[in-house]
């Protein structure tokens, strides 16, 4: 029997807004393993390392004495990946990861863009292809939704907070493209997964079971396949062309068509209502793109003898929903989780990525503080995402609440320091 | 000075899909003629050709009387004043259905008497209402060859006209209540949309030639028999309506109507859980009502003679069509008036559809429309609210009390109405405690079939609110929903509404009563709405549950978070 290891350290780095972790496994007669969560940031912290996201990245060399053996990009948003490009992203290559680990919408065999390998093209991998073709197309999207940003912010009409978040969204979910390109360049051997994808980890983790609850595939999920739709697709073509993604947007539709320079007083009253609610359109726009490339996330749940720990990155209810209830072994999974000694809070502390029944599941929840209790970690910052007038505000301050007075809960925001910029939790296993 | 009366204006008969002999269709409106400004602008209807996409401001069209010449297709399509013309006629003859059905002038959802109509208010694929901006704003979207724009379907102006005219009408209907109260407003406005296009004898003419053209076989101007069947004319008129839209529009505008079409009847479609989304859901009563159509339209057809033994005359097929979808949307808005103020279900609407209708007709021998409806309603699992035989609703059995109510002024005024509930509080069991609100006293005229004289009504609304805490349900008679704090404020909101006739006596009171201890029957329905409220956080504090529609319009494509109260956070 493969030794098992003895403790773990799980280490969150404060990146400002995003998601950085690190996973060392002690073992009581091997080196240690380690295991590396997301780096990525959109919005740099103001009490984080002056380095930056370069720090962070020797740091992370250091922690882990230079060698990953596992690497997770939970989804290719901004604040998830966007360490991996530049010299950050070469100090990450170095580390030569054994294993990188993405989700199946990332298969390169899926890119739109790339031309299908021959035989290839039964019906599931053309929808498959159609998903990622169409998370490409809303990425174009967030780009046209930025360089919108500037006429929003002219416009007296549309509220500053307005502007603001489709700025942080569209900068969230642009594609980054030399992230992506570097993820698919490091470490030695790339698997791309969705839900029950068997992770032959024996060697490169001995005693480590890693299960994937996440993403689940079309076929898996009645919810995420209704989002396959054509209409869907449709859809998302048009919005990433109405906001000018193929350059067409903002042409003149009536080219040759009297206008009057000034608008007559019987048009002054509406107009700006017209340039609100095309702002507040653009923002749910952009809102609904970001929703659903959260929803790529892989979920992962490591085991270790009895001990668990989960990792959902940015998964929403959509994703999680497949795992905790409509997929055949729910019921053992969701006992499973019950039993878990570590959860990651889910998309920085948002309303809808730690459902309820998941938190309400887990068993070491506890007022009082003890070895047993739970523990968390959340990576975010507050005063970017959502609005706490409509209850949408990220970190969400009842979610906080609840974590703080049930769980161990170690927080980014509240890092202070510029040279120790990380938290740690310590589990003997 | 007949021409006075009514100004005839071309516009696209549905949208620029549907062709006939390579053009697009129009066809010709009639509508309230008004002394027209630039814009249009009339004393209901503005329109503003803003485009906040490019900024641009387009000249406000001028509507020539008499001018019934339409450009060719690719001018049409350039020229935004012919858009604009196009928009204001469909929303002034939306507006003019409604006053003819409930026979009053109608008021929008907001205190100004115009509404604002912004044919290309933006770059994006979707239109909607805007109670704040007093509003309709048309979003184009460019495709594979050119510009759709959402102002030039019929079925979506009249659609979102429907909206503006249903909030004026119970302003309540926009606000959380319960699953059928959220589809109500969508599914209303596309009954409407549906039954104005096929009120368009020409539409039904051109989807039918259409449909005959495929196997090529008819002869001109005749159908043959065995397309003239129930299903038939689904796939025909109603999924070639879709197709053909879906030619101009693409097929996430016209999926709606298609999926509607292929709803098949089941008693407990309403129970299942992706019915319980709102535009799902108000799917199903889209699919009751396009079903009563067809089906009245087949029976009638039954008894018109054929030609050579086996044909119909195409013209005549379509016209009795027109005909039936005209009595329907008639129907449809009528019954508003006989719906409560507050908390709406589909049952509701059924009965509301039923009595209004035999209120005004009372012959229904011809068309057989009272008892279809039942039919269909039926076969989708929705019984009349009323639980009587026949669906209308109970008239009271006692009479009230009117010492000191003047009947002059109740027939208008809303103080002397209250003056009339306060006078019979106890036997309307209206809560004196409770905020109380006559939202409307309406007059209404409506002209008799049956004998040719009016028939007159006052229709009033009232409502009742209370605010109360969590830890005070069950002074009302209810329970807190599990998981709700103690502290938790929670509004309760009641409605009655009050049908009078020409002697200002009660005729029919349609409600939805504030909860009550020791009424645990009425109390059933009001317990399911908290439960339901809860869920969707409608309590939560900050939230602000006030749903614009455009975001309901999205979650048709099925984008947006899915509701799910019990998850978050």
């Amino acid at each position: 029997m493969a030794p098992a290891p003895t403790q773990v350290r799980i280490r969150s780095y404060n990146v400002g807004f995003g998601d950085c972790f690190l996973l060392t496994f002690g073992y009581d007669r091997a080196k240690p393993r380690n295991v590396m969560i997301d780096f990525g940031s959109t919005k740099q912290s103001a009490t984080g390392p002056r380095g930056e996201m370069l720090e962070i990245a020797e740091q992370i060399r250091e922690d882990c004495g230079g060698k990953l053996q596992m690497l997770v990009a939970t989804h290719r948003h901004a604040d998830h990946i966007s360490g991996f490009a530049g010299k950050p992203g070469e100090v990450i290559a170095s580390l030569d990861p054994d294993l990188v680990v993405q989700p199946w919408t990332e298969d390169p065999d899926l890119d739109p863009d790339a031309k299908a390998p021959a035989g290839s093209g039964s019906d599931g991998t053309h929808r498959a292809r159609a998903v990622v073709s169409r998370l490409s197309a809303m990425q174009a999207l967030a780009e046209a939704a930025l360089a919108a940003v500037p006429k929003l912010e002219a416009s007296a009409a549309v509220p500053q907070t307005v502007a603001d978040q489709v700025r942080f969204l569209g900068e969230t979910n642009l594609k980054n493209a030399e992230s992506v390109r570097n993820l698919a360049t490091m470490g030695r051997k790339h698997v791309y997964v969705n839900f029950g994808t068997k992770l032959a980890l024996s060697k490169l983790l001995p005693g480590i079971r890693v299960d994937v609850l996440g993403p689940p595939t079309l076929e898996q999920s009645a919810a995420i396949s209704h989002q396959a739709s054509t209409d869907e697709d449709e859809f998302w073509h048009l919005a990433a062309r109405q906001l000018g993604a193929d350059g067409a947007g903002g042409a003149e539709i009536f080219p040759g068509a009297a206008t009057t320079r000034r608008a007559p007083q019987e048009a002054r009253w509406v107009i700006p209502r017209v340039d609100q609610m095309q702002g507040e359109e653009t923002l749910a726009i952009v809102r609904s793109l970001d929703g659903a490339l959260n929803n790529t996330s892989v979920i992962l749940l490591f085991e270790i003898g009895e001990s668990r720990l989960v990792f959902p990155g940015d998964a929403q209810l959509e994703n999680w929903s497949y795992a905790l209830h409509e997929c055949d072994e729910a019921e053992e999974i969701r006992a499973r989780l019950a039993d878990a000694r570590f959860y990651k809070v889910g998309h920085h502390g948002s309303l809808n990525a730690t459902p309820k029944s998941l938190w309400n599941g887990f068993e070491k929840r506890k007022a009082k503080p003890g070895p047993e209790r739970l523990a968390t970690m959340v990576s975010t910052a507050a005063g970017k995402h959502g609005s706490a007038a409509r209850g949408t505000e990220v970190p969400r301050k009842v979610l906080i609440d609840e974590l703080e007075r049930m769980s161990d809960l170690r927080n980014t925001q509240s890092l202070k320091s510029r040279e120790l910029f990380w938290n740690d939790v310590e589990l003997e296993l | 000075m007949a021409e006075l009366r009514a100004r005839k204006m071309p516009v696209i008969a549905q949208d620029p899909g549907v062709r006939r002999d390579d053009r697009i269709l129009t066809t010709t409106v009639s509508v309230p003629w008004e002394d027209l400004q630039p814009g249009p602008m009339g004393h209901r209807v503005c329109v503003v050709d803003y485009d906040a996409s490019t900024g641009k401001m387009y000249k406000p069209a001028v509507v020539e009387d008499g001018d019934l010449r339409v450009p060719e297709d690719a001018a049409l399509l350039a020229d935004p004043s012919f858009h604009a013309k196009n928009a204001y006629a469909l929303v002034m003859r939306t507006l003019a259905r409604f006053e003819y059905a409930l026979g009053r002038r109608v008021s929008w959802g907001f205190r100004a008497p115009q509404l604002k109509v912004v044919p290309h208010a933006f770059e994006e694929m979707n239109a909607f209402y805007s109670r704040e901006a007093e509003a309709l704003v048309f979003g184009y979207y460019r495709t594979g060859g050119g510009v759709a724009f959402t102002c030039l379907s019929h079925d979506i102006v009249v659609h979102e006209t429907s909206h503006a005219l249903l909030d004026g009408l119970r302003e309540r209907f926009m606000a959380p209540s319960s699953p059928d109260q959220a589809a109500f407003h969508e599914g209303f406005g596309d009954i409407v949309a549906l039954l104005s296009v096929f009120s368009l004898g020409k539409v039904l003419r051109t989807l039918l030639e259409h449909s005959a053209d495929e196997d090529g076989s008819q002869p001109e101007g005749l159908i043959a028999k065995e397309r003239v069947t129930m299903e038939s004319l689904m796939d025909s008129v109603l999924l070639g309506l879709a197709e053909e839209m879906a030619a101009e529009a693409g097929s996430a505008r016209t999926g709606a109507l298609r999926r509607s079409v292929r709803i098949e009847p089941d008693a407990q479609i309403l129970d299942r859980p992706e019915f319980g989304e709102a535009h799902r859901r108000g799917e199903v009563v889209v699919a009751a009502m396009m079903r009563t159509f067809v089906d009245a339209w087949t029976r009638r057809l039954e008894s018109l003679g054929t030609i050579e033994g086996n044909y119909l005359d195409l013209g005549r097929v379509a016209e009795e069509g027109a005909s039936i979808a005209e009595l329907l949307l008639t129907m449809a808005i009528r019954a508003i008036d006989y719906t409560p103020p507050i908390h709406i279900e589909f049952g509701d609407y059924l009965s509301a559809l039923v009595t209004a209708d035999s209120e005004v007709r009372t012959d229904d021998s011809r068309y057989g429309l009272r008892n279809g409806l039942l039919e269909w309603f039926g076969a989708y699992g929705i019984k009349p609210a009323s639980g009587t035989e026949d669906g209308t609703w109970l008239r009271p059995d006692r009479a009230l009390r009117y010492a000191g109510v003047r009947f002059q002024s109740l027939q208008n005024d809303p103080i002397e109405m209250f003056a009339l509930l306060w006078a019979n509080r106890k036997r309307l069991r209206f809560d004196p405690s409770a905020y109380t609100r006559v939202a409307s006293v309406r007059p209404c005229v409506r002209t008799s079939p049956d004998d040719g004289l009016p028939l007159r009504e006052t229709v009033a609304e009232c409502v009742q609110y209370v605010k109360i805490r969590a830890d005070e349900l069950d002074q009302f008679g209810l329970t807190p929903p599990a998981g709700m704090p103690p502290e938790r404020e929670v509004t309760l909101e009641g409605g009655s509404t009050l049908v009078l006739d020409e002697y200002g006596l009660l005729k029919y009171e349609i409600y939805n009563r504030l909860p009550r201890k020791g009424a645990a029957d009425e109390n059933a329905e009001a317990q399911k709405r908290l439960q339901y409220l809860w869920e969707q956080g409608a309590f939560d504090a900050g939230r602000s549950f006030n749903a614009r529609l455009a975001t309901l319009h999205r979650r048709r494509v099925g984008l947006d978070e899915r509701e799910a109260r019990a998850e978050v956070w």
